[in-house]
């Protein structure tokens, strides 16, 4: 159709509304918007006189957007507005005929023919506009006649100023006993409750919502919400390509919906021109101080109108974001001006659309303009348009202009660089650029040689070649002069803090992400498990794993306290065993005795030293540790402790009778599986100088538990593979994963809380494959954490959550199974493995053939858990085996977690074809 | 003692326990002659009459983007601060509906707030299982945010609920996952007293919601999952002064009576109730009207007026019914009115002089509701 088709639609656009050839003109024009409506307008206009629910719904949107896009492009030109009236009448005649045979509201077909059409034929685009889709919203809400719909859509609209006016109704409260006051407040903000007639029939606060149909009223209910549209578009047969192009034409001007005489207040239509007004960001209306903060609201982005909360503002005030009028200051006090303007500036509807700036010709996506903005050294002030960016040098400049600055290179926005992208016609290429003559001027004053039309390379540092050679052949910047020649021809400098492209990716992760981005970027994992599964461990992993500082200098001396006050819990409970070991065989030698008493009658001298006694030093420490362990205040004497009775736990642990008792360790129940680890370390451990290692820190139980709740935000670090291609990879290092570890009893009874983390992507659900032989209180834990696994899967909030299940301390597991069998727990009783010695020799010459009895369980269960999980919800449970101490193993089955959210994301974008391709491929992923 | 006798002998303990709590249930019942509402109609008492516009909803408070999950009001300025799925703590001025402080939480999934009673510092707690305090006056750091002045630690699960004691800035009371209550002292950081726990006669589940009397800041209650509420004195950390029973679900919210002699509960069985802390009876039940197929809405907050004579209710529907504590009759459905919140009440509380009530929801908003009528002074 056109030379570059990159931006023709842009080019052809222009022109073609201006032709009055209609029905050819639409097609081509780029908001593809006007083709839909029409073609759907004749079949409409037909069926003019049937009153079918269905139908009406996507005509409706296609003449609003028709209408919005019109009314956007600010000059319609006559018979596009014909057309539009003609689209409009038969829509709107439907849409009243619907409404009466429905709901019986006369007052509204005055206001369908009055504020609608007319309106727009007048040539107030605006208003016209404006009114219109309020009669859309509303008759879609009628057709959707849902009740909680319509109150929903009123709510949204009518604010809470507007009822102020309260109205003098008497009370019939007889009750004297009665001193329920609310009047304080009005009669505090006296001045607030102005009772203005004009406004009775906009503001209805005198309105009881029993009747719905009133409320439905579009002209009362203001409600225009492009969102909701959007919703709207899925149902239609709209394309995907017309919902590309309503946003690109989203800069649609709201107009205010009441407008006074010129110069007045927009609500309560007095003053003029003179008094001082605020602004609204989005549809410009002006409200006087008495006015404004009824109008706007608790203003949650900043200055709008409550009704325009939501839309992007008007791109011409961008420049007064967070820039307060005399007028606010004098209402509000400073700390409430301050919170406002912050909204302001940072919420994300005030937040500059990413569509708004093409770079080398392509619009920007949302990713790319926060490439754009968050570089180490971004284009100040950005605005609206058309950009060139020299992704090697870091030129950055309005498309046809010279350079305006130098942000930061190789970011990876936009299309590639045209060589026409400054316009400049010196037949000199800088990268690909033909460079303007101010630029030309100043390579030859920067002493470059120009002569014979070259074609240089610029790196970012300033260094230049000659294109298709080896050898730079200087530095820009390398002349003291340059930089001075360059402020003469306001052309620009690096900037002193241009960093290397290294530097760059490393400052990406560790900056903070401004908060209007975080909702969009940070996926949030939640990590489940019951006691013992293993959770902290994989949480504690995935900080070392992930952060280059996993702990902070306070974590760090409190996980040295955590470890030192465990062992010595360890070490009271092995005390406390051996004070019982000791008893039972002071019994069993007196029973013996007095055996031996009733036969002989002699009464040999007690022996009571066993092999389970200890020095009377040794014991005054162990009563005195197991006094403090009752009391439950070990806590509090430390770190006193480790200082004072470090020499006397090496004494200790290497007494016979410790070491006896250690010997008989699984018949002490209260010692964790874990504490042999750390008893067999306790000597090192419990010095003054103890420096915990990573493992030492994965081993040790209450690191993080110590809190119902921890989470750590990361990202996954890039590979040196991926680095490679890092330009079409960028963006994954944008993305953030937060992993939120809960107890099971963090999320309180009946998961009573789970609720709050509906906004999670993911759940890794964490079961330990070693727990089906371990028994707490209420039974088998496998079980235990099956039926918490179930819990979870069937709670309302996680209704579409993926899962992954992680198996986790297979390392475990794998050697308890050779000696427990599977069936000892009553969920797997069907497990009976086809393993046979002799398979072993003849199928040895190959390994997967023969899997071992642990892969085998392991698989069992993991199929085991699948089934639950597909017959509990019908969907497919990802599953990944994990050695939680092993760091490899952990960090595999994070990257799994993030394949399979990337993979959700992704998947609407497939056809089905491609679809069911790769949904195999997932299906052998999860196995 | 071997395991099997000691088992048995639980068994037996347990059995004897609920007899007895069964014979103290009967004897309550036949104690019981009246509830409130039998004697007020008998004195004659008309339920308390409003009209549609007599409640109003005045203010909509916007500005946070997650649901709101807790609100304090301050005791003398008309502040509010709320809480939020989003992580932010905000304190509204009710009167401009404008935010003074938006305070970033360290841990995002805050459940509970409190306003100090000098109004100069606000508590939160949430899943982090700490208590922390912000103190509105000191100076935020680069990107805006205040710091946490003060963390309280040493709750084994999440803090469900926070009130500061009545007239003193530096002693507040969490209600706590881990079946406890906790008196703190902030200067210190240290807890002064636990309620309940392993060894005392506590709770047996978590504990949701806690109450301080007005009159009397020595008395609390606490309203918890094993759907009981218990009175406890400060004084007496050892055990509950009195074991309230009669809920059918987990206590989500108790709320004392302006008199401090009762105290109100809103359940998960959909129902409210006055109990008398004096006698331990229950005064009175405020069933939810529904139709029998229906299930019962959870109760998740409430609140009496200054009063006592409304108790305002909000329900997970998004329901906020205006009960006449006298006549157990709804005089009005706030969630029915105009204006009125489009998701969940979660949380709801009544000004210091009562002239106004705040709910939050779970549609993101705060709303103010005022009385619009003019009353008969009589």
């Amino acid at each position: 159709m056109s030379p570059a088709p990159e931006y023709s639609f842009a080019v052809e656009y222009d022109g073609p509304p201006i032709s009055y050839d209609l029905p050819r003109a639409l097609p081509i024009t780029v908001d593809n918007i006007p083709v839909a409506s029409v073609v759907s307008q004749v079949p409409l206009s037909d069926t003019l006189s049937l009153p079918v629910v269905q139908p009406l719904l996507p005509p409706h949107h296609h003449t609003v957007k028709e209408l919005k896009t019109l009314s956007s492009e600010s000059r319609v030109s006559k018979e596009l507005e014909l057309a539009s009236e003609r689209t409009v009448s038969p829509t709107s005649v439907i849409a009243f005929d619907h409404r009466a045979s429905q709901i019986n509201v006369c007052e509204l077909s005055g206001e369908l023919s009055s504020s609608g059409p007319f309106d727009l034929s007048n040539g107030n685009d605006g208003s016209g506009e404006c009114e219109f889709s309020d009669v859309c919203d509303s008759s879609r809400l009628l057709e959707e006649s849902s009740s909680s719909e319509l109150r929903g859509g009123v709510c949204r609209s009518t604010r809470s100023f507007n009822t102020m006016e309260f109205n003098a109704l008497g009370v019939s409260n007889d009750d004297e006993k009665e001193s329920f006051d609310f009047n304080e407040l009005n009669l505090n903000q006296q001045d607030w409750c102005s009772t203005e007639s004009v406004l009775s029939l906009e503001y209805p606060s005198t309105r009881v919502s029993s009747l719905k149909a009133e409320d439905c009223d579009g002209r009362r209910v203001p409600a225009v919400s492009f969102n909701v549209d959007y919703d709207d578009d899925d149902d239609g047969d709209l394309n995907e390509e017309f919902d590309v192009e309503e946003t690109v034409t989203r800069p649609v001007r709201r107009e205010p919906l009441t407008k006074g005489k010129k110069g007045s207040c927009y609500r309560c239509f007095k003053g003029n021109r003179f008094t001082d007004k605020e602004v609204c960001l989005v549809c410009d209306a002006k409200y006087c101080s008495n006015c404004v903060l009824r109008a706007m609201g608790s203003m949650p982005e900043g200055r709008k109108c409550v009704t325009c909360i939501g839309f992007p503002i008007e791109e011409s005030k961008r420049g007064n974001l967070g820039k307060c009028s005399r007028m606010l200051k004098r209402l509000l006090n400073q700390l409430e001006v301050r919170q406002i303007m912050k909204a302001e500036r940072f919420c994300e509807a005030n937040q500059l659309p990413p569509d708004y700036i093409s770079v080398n010709g392509k619009p920007l996506s949302y990713e790319e303009l926060i490439t754009l903005q968050n570089c180490t050294n971004p284009p100040k002030k950005l605005k609206p348009g058309n950009y060139w960016y020299d992704k090697v040098s870091g030129f950055w400049g309005k498309e046809g202009q010279k350079p305006s600055s130098i942000i930061s290179p190789h970011l990876n926005v936009g299309g590639p660089i045209q060589p026409d992208a400054s316009n400049g016609n010196t037949q000199v290429f800088v990268n690909g650029r033909e460079i303007t003559k101010v630029e030309l001027r100043m390579l030859q004053l920067a002493g470059v040689q120009c002569a014979g039309n070259p074609h240089f390379w610029v790196n970012e540092d300033g260094s230049y070649q000659e294109e298709g050679q080896k050898n730079t052949r200087g530095y820009i910047w390398g002349k003291a002069g340059t930089k001075l020649v360059c402020a003469f021809l306001s052309l620009p400098v690096p900037s002193k803090s241009s960093n290397s492209i290294g530097e760059q990716h490393s400052n990406m992760a560790s900056r903070s992400i401004p908060d209007y981005l975080e909702h969009g970027i940070v996926q949030k994992l939640l990590l489940v498990g019951c006691s013992g599964s293993g959770t902290s461990t994989i949480f504690k992993q995935a900080k070392i794993l992930y952060k280059s500082i996993p702990f902070s200098e306070d974590e760090h001396e409190n996980i040295i306290l955590t470890i030192q006050s465990n062992v010595y819990t360890y070490l009271g409970i092995l005390l406390e065993g051996r004070e019982r070991f000791e008893d039972e065989i002071l019994a069993d030698l007196k029973k013996s005795q007095s055996c031996v008493l009733d036969t002989t009658g002699t009464s040999p001298k007690p022996d009571d030293k066993t092999i389970y006694s200890i020095g009377p030093r040794l014991k005054a420490f162990s009563d005195w540790l197991l006094k403090t362990m009752a009391s439950g205040k070990l806590d509090a004497i430390f770190p006193a402790a480790t200082r004072e009775y470090a020499p006397l736990i090496e004494e200790l642990w290497n007494d016979a009778a410790i070491k006896a008792t250690y010997e008989r360790r699984s018949e002490l129940e209260m010692l964790p599986s874990v504490a042999s680890y750390f008893l067999e370390r306790a000597v090192k451990i419990l010095r003054t100088d103890y420096e915990p290692s990573d493992l030492d820190i994965l081993y040790a139980e209450g690191v993080t538990s110590s809190n119902g709740l921890a989470c750590v935000e990361f990202s996954f670090p890039q590979a040196a593979s991926e680095e490679t291609m890092d330009t079409t990879d960028q963006h994954d290092s944008l993305a953030r994963y937060q992993l939120i570890r809960v107890h099971a009893r963090g999320l309180g009874e009946n998961c009573k809380w789970l609720e709050m983390f509906e906004d999670v992507e993911m759940v890794i659900f964490c079961v330990s494959l070693s727990d089906y032989d371990q028994f707490s209180v209420d039974g088998n834990k496998m079980i235990l954490s099956m039926k918490f696994f179930e819990t979870i899967v069937t709670h309302p909030t996680f209704e579409h959550m993926e899962f992954l299940l992680i198996l986790n301390k297979f390392d475990l597991f794998e050697e308890k199974i050779e000696q427990v069998p599977l069936t000892k727990c009553d969920w797997f009783s069907d497990f009976h493995p086809i393993t046979s010695r002799n398979r072993t020799n003849s199928n040895s010459n190959s390994i997967n053939n023969n899997p071992s009895l642990g892969h085998l369980a392991s698989h069992y269960i993991a199929v085991k858990f699948k089934r639950l999980y597909s017959s509990l919800t019908g969907r497919k449970l990802y599953v990944s085996v994990v050695k939680g101490l092993e760091p490899g193993s952990v960090d595999a089955s994070l990257k799994y977690a993030k394949e399979i959210l990337k993979w959700n994301e992704e998947k609407p974008n497939f056809n089905s074809s491609e679809y069911s391709m790769y949904s195999t491929e997932a299906s052998s992923f999860s196995h | 003692m071997s395991v099997t006798e000691l088992k048995e002998r639980h068994i037996a303990a347990t059995e004897t326990v609920n007899n007895l709590r069964e014979r103290l249930k009967q004897r309550r019942l036949s104690l019981l002659d009246t509830d409130i509402s039998g004697y007020a109609k008998s004195q004659g008492r008309t339920p308390v009459t409003f009209g549609p516009t007599d409640i109003l909803c005045c203010r909509t408070l916007q500005g946070h983007t997650g649901k709101v999950y807790s609100l304090d009001w301050t005791s003398e300025k008309n502040r509010i601060v709320s809480a939020s799925q989003d992580g932010r703590l905000i304190v509204w001025n009710a009167l401009t509906s404008q935010k003074t402080h938006a305070i970033k939480l360290p841990c995002a999934w805050v459940m509970t707030c409190a306003f100090s009673p000098t109004g100069q510092s606000v508590a939160c707690g949430g899943l982090d299982s700490v208590c922390s305090i912000f103190n509105l006056n000191s100076p935020t750091d680069r990107d805006g945010n205040l710091n946490v002045s003060r963390m309280l630690s040493g709750h084994k699960g999440y803090v469900s609920s926070c009130q500061y004691v009545p007239g003193e800035d530096t002693h507040l009371i969490t209600g706590s996952g881990d079946q406890t209550c906790v008196l703190w002292d902030i200067t210190t950081g240290l807890r002064t007293s636990v309620f309940g726990g392993e060894f005392q006669s506590g709770h047996t589940a978590d504990v949701l919601s806690i109450s301080i009397n007005g009159t009397n800041s020595k008395m609390f209650v606490s309203g918890s999952c094993d759907s009981t509420a218990r009175l406890w004195d400060t004084r007496v950390a050892s055990r509950a002064v009195r074991t309230f029973h009669g809920h059918e679900g987990d206590v989500n919210s108790v709320k004392f009576f302006p008199d401090g002699n009762r105290f109100g509960t809103g359940s998960d069985d959909g129902t409210c109730r006055l109990f008398d802390i004096r006698t331990g009876h229950q005064l009175q039940v405020y069933y939810q009207p529904r139709r029998d197929t229906e299930m019962a809405h959870v109760v998740t907050s409430i609140a009496f007026s200054i009063s006592g004579r409304l108790l305002f209710a909000g329900y997970t529907n998004g329901d906020c019914y205006v009960w006449d504590t006298l006549l157990a009759k709804v005089v009005l459905n706030l969630g029915s009115l105009q204006n009125s919140h489009e998701g969940r009440i979660s949380c709801l509380g009544l000004s210091a002089d009562g002239s106004a009530l705040c709910t939050g929801s779970w549609d993101t908003n705060l709303k103010i509701w005022a009385f619009g009528g003019i009353r008969k002074v009589i």
